[in-house]
């Protein structure tokens, strides 16, 4: 209403071309051929007549047919021995832990169906990100192998076992290396399990190497402090946070944890204190992070370390002769500099770079700042990611030469993702006995003589150590559905130890060492999931590096990297390394800035990419000295010119069926300098994105305002100062007198990250549809994260969306609003009203009912949703061999859940405010005959929320969370005009714009 | 009209002979299971017979002793949870019982040799001491014991016999009195018809004088299709007959298009013939102590068959079936894959798959713990007089118009319970007096049941 910032969800859009126009006028993608028929020769084909009555006879005898059949007996099979806790049809909650992360697992009769965040854990406080959420899948994935292999063969574990410890044996003897290749093992008991096994087998190297590895931080520690760690990062502790090219909300070290500790500074209760942290980000391709922060300012990879050091030398008040060539970055230090400054003691800086030097210098700044002990706490580390390729490059050599008689790979795939996977496979040729503990026979297994089939985590025993005084438990929640068995146990049977069974041990190592320290018992551990010792005092830190040394290494080395196009490598926010490459649940989430499913892409600057003569879905080869890859273009708003970013964990060749040749392998990049070339080959390859495909047509449905102007009047922005829309009612007024089911969605606090999508998928059985269905705009999720692009020309006021497009610039200064969408649960719901059968209709408590099984398609109530959130099934997907990369097997048909149908061919579907949820919450207060208490009941979205932006509650209850949230001065109501008065209250996003731009 | 009303007699009385017919054949075959009932009431096991020593002691108020206390885990003539304890007198001393009796773990605990030998041999399951016990009790009941073991012992055991050749006997009076019943009904029919002809050659000769024998005999069978001619020419007939089928044939259409799917009545037989009627009614075992899980969850479910051994361990039915354990009790062994003389689980089991009769569609959520926990609605609202079916069928239609009816009229009970003060408070309509029926706190709203 007040702003004049024009929203955007796609490049079609901004430029408004014809294509999209057009494309917008339909409510669906493909026109319905009445056209065709209508027209003459739809008539005068000689088809019409007698292929209709041919039809329509067939037609009724088959159904006729049909229906003589004999309804089929069901059966009813109960258990012999029920297990004393087990009733059916009521869930089980069991402790464990994903990623070091304590979690709940829901199952049901024995089957886990739903992992769920531990509220008392300190790291996601009840909240989890999409792969933990879609974990679940995995333990159903029919990939995995039943059966040990060796040789390729089916074997008993008898014959693995003789196989292992005689090629264990040999190397031995012949006082050759036998290598543990690891990912990151923080988890006290496998590491128990490797020192005993290397107590038995002297010659073991164990060696752990991380897929995306953080061992520059650790180096520059080690470097500047003496201590080689990477430190806790305390974002809620920090005013103002840079970052340079580090995605700490979407895939840095911790995410989930930081953006707890991030949106604390910046959500309601923050902004209702007059408090809100300050946000610069410095980066090539527009990161989630990146999408979040007050001022993003666009940079080539080599400029990074340029414009570390003047950051330093600002800070510092040294002179450099290092200069950046980008004005505005250049101003951007000064005013940093400035803000960090003003802040010390309370400022953070951050750095993605995976360099030993550019992390020494970013341990300088912080030095400076004094954020050692305050928002960086060194004395806690954190054990999330130990490896260090320099140790597998060393191994790899070592390999190469012979001298490696036995290498084990344990969660560990460099086949895949080491920057020299040939190398790797050449040496790996030169080793004798070779042993995988994959589930699968990935691209690593099956190089290997034998794959000792390793548990999925719901299966087996464990415990992990993520971070400092941290420990939680790993519990099996199902019984092992192949013949699989756990890795460490099969090192405790290749050493001889004395305990066979890692349960046992792991329980003596907890006994011996975390429960007496805790004061707890091991059965208290199984409840709670975890323990937390008390952190260790911080002491005293140091810099104890050569600064001068480290800034000349960084700008010499930035100088190595500017010929040609920068190439940007980056963690997908839904892949991460690619390990959950074969998760249908993760293939098919929206990148949280491209909207790209089931793809990796390079991502060009849309007037970059004009230079170079390339257009959108253009197929491109990108070649550097050793590696090249074709890969499709996309154009992203905000991506630095001169760069090409490209997402890794994508590409993979063995992971199963769904995630075999879906995008490019983009770790070979790793290996060689930053430079690329591109080059348009033949071919057009259109990505699934799913962001087009829900225009507003221009409305104004996001509303935002600066942090200075809510300090002024908290409503800015909302438009709810001043008169409110007339309001008429055709109908007569609904009662809620019960209960009244509203949600509030801070739009300050969501970071796109897309959990809640997972979180939904699996909660409400929502079908995965694949890439092709995505492109028809098919896609089935229930709640989406609209992405706006907004741009916002200075002393330019834009008020027509055709003006944006001639806006001339370099399309690198773009700020963004996620917006999470779903049914509104309006109360004049306009669905509701063109239903012809009454499939759709409003409850007294507030909701809008789907009743699959009255709907009979006519799809009038996705036309005339505003919202555009209404879900049509065109197939049976999760029963329909066309759509094999989700549900079309009875094993993976485990992970439903229960509560919920599956719906039919035919049926539209859409958010039910997980109305199974809320009946489960009100019945277990009517027999608990208690009243319902606020949080009983919480939808799965805002259960897993990392940002805690969606709150969910009984609007008729004053004291509830959303009753205050919704009295918020931010709240307003997307397309309340339309007076449909929906249930779901937006709150406006606040940009804390700080000194430059005020 | 004279033709068409003696057609309408003859099928009056086809119509009644069909019913006995009928008639007669159900109640052969109500009538044979009585007998069956009876002979069936044999015990024929033979222990070895002796008595040495009569024990002192008042066996009346034995019996009630033994009853009460011991019958859990002892039966005379076979073994239980503990042993048989007929003929228990001779194998044991008295002193040494009296020691037992009240104590046997402190007597396994002393090493006593006889102790240990009885407490391996079951399962090393201590006998319940009984310290309550005077020696006269315990004298008692092993006097009782005396009594009744040597009854057992000396039981007729020529039973069997008579019940295996009457069981054959009566299948084959019921194939000759089917035949029988079949004969005399065509005689019946036969004679009828005959009577009725004669009845109208007097009639019709009555009618037309002066024509011949032959003559008359042509004209009795021109008659017979001149009847039917004459009824097709009668318009009002063919239309009454045709207004008639079409009614007849809608109405059915009609009810046959509205119970499609409707399975009232559904009494499929089960896997083990497992009888409600002995269990809930005459036993009165309450619906939740096998169906537990109807109180706390979504589904009654059907009782693992662990629960069925809390009880059946014990009871056998052995009175029923010569001292045999009850074929349908087996059934229960044999899916556990128990060993009634081990009293051990084995490991080639079996799951018992019943059939299952109340068949909600997946699109309907019904939750057991709802109506019956909170709502505190009896079983036998929906799933009728169960106490009284020897074997379930389905009571209820299921349909959606029988839950919203019901929604309807049903009032919610919601005394005492907090949940729903809250919710009432907020009604306006019921301060207003109106009652608080299911439907009106939205239970007829259709995301309630389907989602």
């Amino acid at each position: 209403m007040d702003s004049t910032k024009q929203y955007w969800k796609g490049l079609d859009e901004r430029n408004n071309s014809t294509e999209f126009v057009e494309k917008n006028k339909h409510e669906f993608a493909e026109s319905l051929p009445i056209e065709d028929v209508l027209q003459e020769a739809g008539l005068s084909s000689p088809t019409p007549r007698r292929d209709f009555l041919k039809t329509m006879g067939f037609g009724l005898g088959a159904v006729s047919l049909a229906a003589c059949t004999v309804s089929p007996t069901k059966k009813s099979v109960p258990y012999l021995i029920k297990p004393e806790e087990v009733t059916a049809g009521i869930p089980n909650y069991y402790t464990s832990s994903f990623k070091g992360a304590s979690i709940l697992v829901k199952t049901r009769e024995g089957r886990p169906i739903k992992v769920e965040g531990n509220p008392a854990c300190t790291i996601n406080s009840g909240s989890l990100d999409a792969q933990a959420q879609a974990s679940v899948l995995d333990l159903y994935d029919t990939a995995k192998l039943k059966t040990p292999l060796l040789n390729g063969v089916e074997h008993p574990w008898e014959d693995i076992d003789a196989y292992a410890k005689a090629g264990l044996a040999k190397a031995q003897a012949a006082g050759k290396t036998i290598a543990i290749v690891t990912s990151t093992v923080n988890s006290p008991s496998a590491k128990a399990v490797i020192s005993s096994f290397t107590a038995k087998y002297p010659a073991t190297k164990h060696v752990a190497y991380d897929a995306i590895s953080y061992s520059g931080i650790i180096n520059a520690n080690k470097n500047s402090f003496g201590k080689a760690v990477l430190p806790q990062y305390k974002f809620n502790k920090a005013n103002v946070i840079v970052s340079f090219g580090a995605d700490f909300l979407g895939s840095w070290i911790s995410p989930l944890q930081y953006t707890k500790q991030y949106v604390s500074n910046r959500n309601a209760t923050s902004l209702k204190s007059k408090k809100m942290s300050r946000h610069i980000q410095f980066e090539t391709g527009l990161s989630l992070t990146g999408t979040k922060a007050d001022s993003r300012i666009a940079l080539k990879p080599s400029e990074e370390g340029i414009a570390l050091v003047n950051l330093y030398a600002e800070l510092s008040g040294q002179a450099t002769s290092a200069k950046l060539n980008n004005a505005i970055a250049e101003k951007a230090i000064k005013l940093v500099a400035k803000e960090l400054s003003a802040a010390k003691g309370t400022a953070l800086v951050v750095s993605g770079s995976n360099d030993e030097h550019t992390q020494i210098l970013v341990n300088a700044i912080n030095s400076l700042l004094g954020s050692y002990g305050t928002t960086i706490d060194l004395d806690n580390p954190s054990y999330q990611y130990t490896g260090n390729e320099a140790d597998f490059m060393a191994l790899v050599a070592q390999m190469k030469t012979g001298s490696v008689g036995a290498v084990l790979f344990l969660d560990s795939n460099p086949a895949y993702n080491y920057c020299d996977a040939k190398g790797f496979i050449d040496a790996l040729a030169k080793v004798a006995t070779k042993i995988s503990f994959s589930d699968k026979n990935d691209e690593t297994a099956s190089l290997c003589d034998a794959v000792a089939i390793n548990h999925n985590y719901l299966e087996a025993w464990g415990d992990s150590n993520p971070v400092e005084g941290y420990y939680s438990i790993i519990q099996p929640t199902i019984n092992p559905v192949y013949n699989s068995r756990q890795a460490e146990e099969s090192l405790l049977l290749w050493s001889d130890s004395t305990v066979k069974d890692y349960y046992t041990f792991v329980k003596a190592n907890w006994e011996a060492t975390v429960l007496p320290f805790a004061g707890k018992t091991w059965n208290d551990v199984l409840q709670l999931g975890f323990v937390s010792l008390p952190a260790k005092a911080t002491s005293p830190i140091t810099f104890s590096g050569d600064v001068n040394a480290t800034i000349a290494i960084v700008i010499s080395e930035s100088k190595k990297n500017t010929a040609g196009i920068e190439l940007h490598l980056y963690n997908s926010v839904a892949l991460g390394d690619g390990k959950q490459g074969n998760n249908p649940f993760l293939q098919e989430l929206p990148d949280g800035v491209s909207k790209v499913t089931w793809d990796n892409y390079a991502a060009l600057n849309p007037k970059y990419a004009q230079k170079l003569g390339i257009s959108e879905f253009d197929l491109v080869t990108l070649k550097s000295d050793t590696y090249a890859i074709d890969l499709p273009v996309l154009f992203q708003p905000g991506q630095a010119h001169e760069t090409v970013s490209v997402a890794l964990g994508y590409g993979r060749q063995k992971v199963g069926k769904v995630g075999d040749g879906v995008g490019k392998n983009a770790y070979p990049f790793l290996a060689t300098n930053a430079a690329v070339t591109i080059t348009k080959i033949e071919g057009y390859y259109e990505l699934a994105q799913t962001q087009t495909h829900h225009s507003f047509e221009g409305r104004d449905i996001i509303r935002e305002a600066t942090f200075a102007e809510y300090l002024e009047n908290p409503s800015h922005g909302s438009g709810n100062h001043g008169e409110k829309h007339k309001t008429y009612d055709l109908w007569k007024k609904f009662e809620q007198p019960g209960h009244n089911w509203v949600m509030a969605i801070d739009l300050n606090a969501c970071t796109g990250c897309g959990a809640c999508i997972v979180a939904c998928n699996a909660e409400n059985n929502v079908p995965v549809v694949g890439k092709d269905e995505v492109v028809r705009r098919r896609e089935m999720h229930w709640i989406r994260i609209d992405r706006y692009y907004s741009y916002n020309e200075e002393n330019k006021s834009i008020t027509e969306e055709k003006e944006i497009g001639e806006i001339e610039g370099k399309m690198e200064n773009v700020s963004v609003v996620h917006q999470p969408m779903m049914c509104q649960h309006c109360e004049h719901a306009p669905c509701e009203t063109v239903c012809p059968v009454l499939a759709t209709v409003h409850s007294s408590e507030g909701i809008n009912h789907m009743a699959y099984n009255r709907c009979v398609g006519t799809r009038y109530c996705a036309n005339n949703c505003p919202y555009k959130v209404r879900r049509f099934n065109w197939f049976n997907y999760w029963n329909d061999s066309r759509f094999d990369n989700y549900l079309n097997n009875e094993f993976t048909q485990l992970a439903l859940n229960p509560d919920v149908t599956t719906r039919f061919r035919g049926v539209m579907e859409k958010c039910s405010m997980c109305i199974q949820r809320i009946q489960a919450g009100k019945l277990k207060a009517k027999i608990d005959k208690t009243t319902l208490k606020d949080g009983d009941v919480k939808m799965a979205c805002q259960q897993t929320c990392p940002a805690n932006a969606i709150i969910f509650g009984d609007a008729n209850d004053p004291e509830s969370e959303v009753s205050i949230a919704l009295k918020d001065e931010r709240v307003y109501y997307v397309l309340e005009e339309l007076n449909v008065q929906p249930g779901v209250g937006y709150m406006t996003k606040i940009t804390n714009t700080g000194l430059h731009e005020a | 009209m004279r033709n068409f009303s003696s057609e309408l007699k003859k099928l009056h009385k086809l119509i009644a002979v069909y019913a006995v017919f009928i008639l007669s054949i159900s109640t052969l075959a109500y009538a044979q299971d009585k007998p069956a009932d009876t002979s069936n009431a044999a015990i024929a096991t033979a222990l070895p017979a002796a008595s040495a020593s009569t024990p002192s002691g008042d066996a009346k108020a034995g019996e009630a002793l033994f009853k009460a206390n011991c019958t859990s885990c002892h039966a005379l003539n076979k073994r239980v949870l503990g042993p048989a304890l007929a003929g228990v007198n001779n194998r044991h001393s008295e002193a040494w019982l009296l020691k037992w009796i009240k104590n046997a773990p402190a007597m396994v605990a002393s090493g006593d040799k006889e102790a240990l030998k009885i407490y391996n041999e079951y399962n090393q399951a201590a006998m319940t001491p009984f310290p309550q016990f005077s020696d006269d009790d315990v004298k008692n009941i092993l006097a009782y014991i005396k009594v009744e073991g040597d009854k057992v012992n000396t039981a007729p055991v020529a039973v069997t016999g008579v019940t295996a050749a009457s069981d054959t006997s009566y299948s084959n009076y019921m194939i000759f009195g089917l035949i029988a019943v079949i004969i005399i009904a065509l005689l019946v029919i036969l004679l009828l018809n005959k009577v009725i002809s004669t009845l109208e050659n007097l009639l019709t000769k009555k009618d037309s004088v002066g024509i011949t024998l032959y003559e008359e005999e042509t004209e009795v069978q021109k008659d017979k299709l001149a009847v039917v001619k004459k009824l097709i020419k009668n318009k009002k007939l063919v239309f009454f007959v045709v207004l008639c089928s079409v009614i007849t044939l809608g109405s059915f259409g009609w009810m046959d298009l509205w119970n499609t799917g409707v399975q009232t009545g559904y009494q499929p037989v089960q896997p083990i013939k497992f009888s409600h009627q002995l269990h809930a009614g005459t036993n009165q075992i309450k619906c939740q102590y096998c169906h537990s899980s109807a109180w706390k969850s979504k589904h009654a479910s059907i009782p693992s068959a662990n629960v069925c051994m809390n009880c059946h361990k014990y009871v056998q039915a052995t009175e029923k079936y010569n001292g045999e354990i009850s074929p349908e009790i087996k059934k229960i062994y044999a899916a556990l894959d128990y060993n009634p003389e081990t009293q051990k689980y084995g490991e080639n089991t079996r799951p018992i798959e019943w059939i299952r009769i109340h068949n909600l569609p997946d699109l309907a959520y019904f939750n057991h713990s709802q109506h019956v926990k909170v709502a505190g609605i009896e079983c036998q609202k929906c799933h009728g007089p169960i106490q009284e079916m020897a074997e379930v069928y389905q009571y209820s239609p299921l349909t959606m118009k029988w839950c919203i009816n019901c929604h309807r009229v049903t009032e919610v009970n919601s005394k005492g319970n907090a949940y729903y003060d809250k919710i009432l408070a907020a009604h306006e309509d019921i301060k207003k007096g109106v009652k608080v029926t299911a439907a009106v706190l939205g239970g007829l709203e259709c995301g309630k049941c389907h989602y």
